[in-house]
């Protein structure tokens, strides 16, 4: 009896030995193939999904700011199947509306965001948490279109876009239900596991939109916020023809840099990031690049906003893929007029990118209260010069208090 | 040499039968093959100063078996979505806006047939067996909604569709219905819409829909209509044809020419297509068979018209003037019409209404078709109506209870033909009523009253015929279809039905709650009478599909009012406040028992003195003292209120703790004094 249970012990203990073994192989496999694929694969699409989460005729800005971004991506050659674009209301049709089917970003009305050929794939009250998860995630029903699918694969390069109301670690959508910096941080992880993605750029023109990439962890992704914890995002201007305000200041000058692109144009992203001046966004542009590989004077921004792809020059026809050899020519525009003035632009706002820069680098440190604290006094005490007269005149403002004391005490 | 002759005849009817029979196996083939595509414009003045503009597309494809399944002009989307999901027939329409019945009409087929109720509207008839409809209407919605950018998804649900019997089209098994009342209708709708056309937007008479001039309009619908015959056993098989409409209502801008005339009447505002769309048709779609715009004129505006200027004949007889290429007076055209049609056996109307063709093929890009109306005549006229004008109301107040009325008024161009049948004693008006309400409004159908002229009647001596399928709470909606029969000279009747408020669970209000929820139109249709035009004198020359379709008979049909019912919208923070609320209680509850439980209270009472007595010590010591010294006097050790036996005790820990406090103190003001200095220069 007891030798029949030892049996069974012992072969209890044979198989789960075997298993524990291969289950770990499994996970060395599955780790290091996700590895290489992820270092192997090379770009090869571009998509974006671009979300206003705001309902509600007085929030037209956010609709104008996402409209804006979408025809900004379509001019630099994203194609529309490849744009997942959400509108939580109906701005260009709405009864409020002066000027039907059509929608400006700017008091001028030059531009009408909304042309002749948009495609919106959700739209009012399809507009929720659960279907922007669903989105990033791929877990639809089996019925959903493609078209409301975000087809992406390994070596796609992902703009997600959003606008609306926010606050500490979250976003509002339609005004009923939030979004929180953990459900993104999640969305995000699921997508790198499913390998959804190979970068991504999260860009958020909200208030306190920093705090929304805190718990963000996967590597590859790329953060820009408009705006620090405790910070509003503030509109850009009222048009009064249209009644309400038409645009947000960071993606007002988020366009502005772009405007002067072409789907030509080598400009990096931080050249891009570089653009923001804080006294004009009247909050500080916040980015987070330590999930990200690459420099970011390296990356064009054509590489998300856009559908750029690397040409790979080669000899013969079928052996491209033969690996990474071959060498890599990058579109070169014959002649950039635009890279001086980038340049330029570039060394004006230094002093902007510096206090950016100051402020990652605090917020980086934030570990714990008092050891922020002790740095900031260490930095200021650093900085006076005549340190003797100081002391100096602490001692003369010691002797009255001591005479005093003793006055008392006698 | 009868039997030789019937011999011959015989012979003869042999030698002829196989050229018959190959001529017709022949001649079938060269009708139907090919696809084709058509595109026509039909523009109407309505009586309120507005134009209606109807475009109608049409493609027709013929059936696989004899084509195949590879198209040159018909849409590949629409063609695999018919085979996949086994349609029969389709209706998808997209409204903003309600249709005017009392001014723009209801007895004619451009109402019965695209007047249609705000939001969208989808039916689908399915070739599949019983029990695979709803996973293919399920399917179909999804489909449709990625193909036209809204949210027809939303129709999946099954609280949202439902199966209507009889009382929405008659014999309509596998039939499933939907409605979206408050689904947004934008270019982005019409974009994919447009997009199924061959020449989409950049050719032909789609050039005109420049986006917000149609948007601009009262009324916009855009139809898409599906009737495929692929499933039907063979030999009845036509194929599938595809049927798209734009019907929009606008009003021509009148840059002051708004005169009044004598009589009180305003000169209709003249329009032309530049006008009305802001750009011009520059020639036909290359790839349509037919490319044509009518101008359509009411019978009754015709009449109106001849009148007008046989008064004129009389009062002046130099009228020549108003000659111009039309043969009625009091406008003119600024194109030539190339043909002019009258509308024939025009069943119960007076003046036959009058059609004008134009060809597109006689213009091009460098010689666009810019038509125009101008009116010379004031003139005043009313659209053919409906026997009965239906309306639809909500009766009671409050959050908790109410009732739907739906009333049927005569409209005062049916007195005549009621008189006209008044002769017959059980002379009788059918109409038939289709009604969706959601779940959440709990309509009680045993509640249902009928008034007759004001009376009330029994339910049975006017309603002939009731289906009613009663809501069941988030499954399925309550449908109910009946058929009433009114006495002919009816002034007036009414249908109330009560109902209650249901309640919503939290996730199921949408976000804009207080805005209230929609009941869909109901269906009002008068089966005895057809909305038919014919201007098609003869069959076999040019076959406008248009013209076809307005000949087609159908039941003269009306959609009531969209229902706005505010329901009890709940404070949505209420969770939040209940929780912390909880948590109140629930912390003073267990910390107050807590506190009962474990106190020990000669223990504390014995700690707590010896804090004071510690605390004794030093600050307000040294407080007393600056007090004493202020005033003058001697300083006094301050008697501890503790017990004697402890008094030693507190007079040591007294000298003690002024020792302590002189050092702390100096220690104070050392970081005061560092504070003030850091003041002084960074400040």
């Amino acid at each position: 009896m007891i030798q029949l249970k030892m049996e069974t012990f012992f072969k209890f203990m044979v198989f789960s030995f075997f298993l524990l073994c291969s289950l770990s192989l499994c996970n060395a496999n599955a780790s290091r193939s996700s590895s290489s694929s992820s270092s192997t694969t090379r770009h090869t699409n571009n998509w974006a999904v671009l979300v206003c989460t705001s309902r509600f005729w007085f929030n037209y800005r956010h609709m104008a700011n996402t409209l804006s971004l979408y025809r900004t991506v379509k001019r630099l050659g994203i194609p529309d199947e490849r744009i997942i674009l959400m509108l939580a209301d109906d701005m260009a049709c709405n009864a409020r509306n002066k000027y039907p089917a059509q929608v400006f970003n700017n008091e001028n009305h030059r531009l009408n965001l909304y042309g002749d050929n948009v495609e919106v794939d959700y739209r009012g009250y399809e507009v929720t948490v659960e279907n922007f998860l669903r989105v990033l995630t791929g877990r639809h029903k089996t019925a959903v279109p493609r078209s409301k699918r975000l087809l992406s694969d390994e070596g796609s390069h992902i703009l997600l876009y959003m606008t609306g109301h926010g606050g500490d670690e979250f976003l509002k959508f339609q005004d009923s239900e939030e979004l929180q910096s953990h459900d993104l941080a999640d969305a995000v992880k699921q997508m790198k596991e499913k390998r959804r993605f190979k970068e991504l750029l999260i860009m958020v023109d909200t208030c306190q939109a920093a705090t929304l990439f805190s718990q963000l962890q996967s590597p590859g992704v790329l953060t820009i916020g408009s705006s620090m914890k405790g910070e509003n995002s503030y509109s850009h201007h009222l048009d009064s023809d249209v009644g309400v305000s038409v645009v947000d200041r960071f993606t007002f000058y988020t366009l502005a840099f772009f405007e002067r692109l072409n789907i030509y144009d080598n400009a990096p992203l931080s050249s891009l990031f570089s653009s923001y001046n804080p006294s004009m966004l009247m909050s500080t542009a916040y980015y987070r690049t330590d999930l990200y590989k690459r420099q970011l004077q390296e990356v064009p921004v054509t590489n998300f906003f856009g559908s750029v792809m690397e040409t790979i020059h080669t000899d013969s026809s079928y052996r491209a893929l033969s690996g990474r050899e071959s060498h890599k020519d990058k579109i070169k525009m014959p002649f950039d007029p635009s890279a001086s003035l980038h340049d330029q632009r570039a060394s004006l706002n230094s002093n902007g990118q510096k206090e950016i820069n100051d402020s990652n680098k605090k917020d980086q440190e934030v570990a714990c209260p008092f050891t922020r604290m002790m740095a900031t006094f260490h930095d200021k005490m650093e900085k006076i010069e005549d340190v003797d007269t100081l002391v100096n005149y602490g001692f003369v403002l010691m002797l009255p208090l001591v005479a005093v004391s003793t006055w008392l005490s006698w | 040499m009868a039997l030789p002759r019937s011999m011959i005849f015989l012979l003869l009817l042999l030698l002829f039968i196989p050229c018959f029979a190959s001529e017709s196996i022949g001649y079938e083939p060269q009708e139907e093959e090919g696809e084709e595509f058509s595109e026509e414009l039909l523009l109407k003045p309505l009586p309120d100063r507005k134009v209606l503009a109807h475009f109608h597309f049409q493609s027709r494809v013929p059936p696989t078996e004899t084509y195949g399944p590879h198209h040159r002009l018909f849409p590949k989307a629409i063609y695999q979505l018919v085979q996949k999901f086994q349609i029969r027939e389709m209706e998808l329409s997209f409204t903003q806006g309600r249709w005017n019945y009392e001014r723009w009409g209801g007895y004619d087929p451009i109402s019965s047939n695209n007047a249609k109720p705000p939001g969208v509207e989808l039916w689908a008839v399915f070739d599949v067996p019983q029990d695979q409809v709803d996973a293919s209407w399920k399917n179909l919605s999804h489909t449709l909604s990625g193909m036209f950018c809204a949210s027809i998804n939303f129709l999946e649900s099954s609280t949202a569709y439902s199966a209507p019997d009889w009382g929405f089209r008659p014999f309509s098994s596998n039939m499933r219905y939907g409605t979206l009342p408050r689904e947004a209708v934008c270019t982005e709708n019409l974009t994919p819409w447009l997009k199924l056309l061959p020449c989409r937007d950049k050719a032909g008479l789609s050039m005109l829909m420049d986006r917000p001039s149609i948007y601009r309009g009262f009324y916009h619908s855009q139809r898409l209509r599906l009737t495929s015959t692929e499933f039907i056993s063979a030999g009845l098989n036509k194929g599938i044809e595809l049927e798209q409409t734009l019907t929009i209502v606008l009003q021509p801008s009148t840059p002051g020419n708004s005169m009044a005339y004598s009589s009180g009447s305003v000169l209709q505002p003249s329009w032309s297509l530049s006008s009305l769309f802001g750009r011009k048709v520059g020639g036909k779609c290359v790839l349509a068979k037919s490319s044509n715009v009518y101008l359509q004129l009411e019978g009754s505006l015709i009449s109106e018209l001849n009148n007008l200027q046989k008064e004129n004949e009389r009062y002046d007889t130099d009228n020549l003037a108003f000659e111009g290429s039309s043969s009625v007076h009091g406008f003119e055209l600024s194109v030539s019409p190339d043909r002019v049609i009258k509308e024939l056996n025009s069943l119960g109307k007076e003046h036959p209404s009058i059609l004008y063709e134009f060809l597109m093929e006689n213009y091009t890009d460098s010689k666009p078709f810019d038509f125009g109306l101008t009116w010379k005549l004031p003139v005043v006229w009313s659209c053919p109506q409906a026997p009965l004008h239906a309306s639809r109301f909500l009766m009671g107040s409050g959050n908790e209870r109410g009732a739907i009325a739906i009333s049927l008024k005569p409209t005062k161009q049916n007195e005549g033909f009621q008189t006209a049948d008044i002769n017959e004693d059980m002379c009788s008006l059918q109409v038939d009523v289709f009604q969706v309400v959601p779940w959440y409004v709990k309509v009680y159908y045993h509640t249902l009253q009928v008034f007759v002229d004001g009376q009330a009647q029994s339910v049975a001596d006017v309603i002939k015929k009731m289906r009613v399928s009663p809501s069941e709470d988030k499954v399925s909606p309550g449908v109910m279809e009946m058929v009433l029969k009114l006495p002919c000279g009816v002034k007036s009747a009414a249908l109330t039905l009560e109902f209650d408020k249901g309640f919503l669970h939290i996730d199921e209000y949408p976000p804009d709650a207080n805005q209230g929820f929609d009941i869909p139109s109901a269906v009002v249709s008068f089966p005895e009478f057809h909305a038919s035009a014919n201007f098609l004198e003869d069959a076999s020359s040019n076959k406008s599909p248009l013209l076809c379709k307005l000949q087609e008979k159908s039941p003269v049909l009306s959609y009531t009012e969209v229902l706005l019912v505010p329901l009890t919208t709940p404070d949505f923070s209420m969770p939040y406040n209940v929780i912390t609320i909880t948590c109140t209680v629930f912390a003073l509850y267990f910390g107050s028992m807590l506190n009962i439980l474990r106190r020990r209270a000669a223990e504390e009472e014995r700690l707590l003195k010896r804090k004071a007595a510690k605390k004794n010590g030093r600050f307000p010591l040294l407080l007393s003292k600056l007090y004493t010294k202020l005033r003058g006097r001697q300083w006094e050790q301050p008697q501890s209120s503790s017990s004697s036996s402890q008094s030693s005790s507190s007079s040591l820990s007294s000298s003690l703790s002024s020792l302590v406090s002189s050092k702390l103190l100096i220690k104070v003001v050392l970081v005061a004094g560092v504070a003030a200095g850091w003041q002084y220069y960074f400040g």
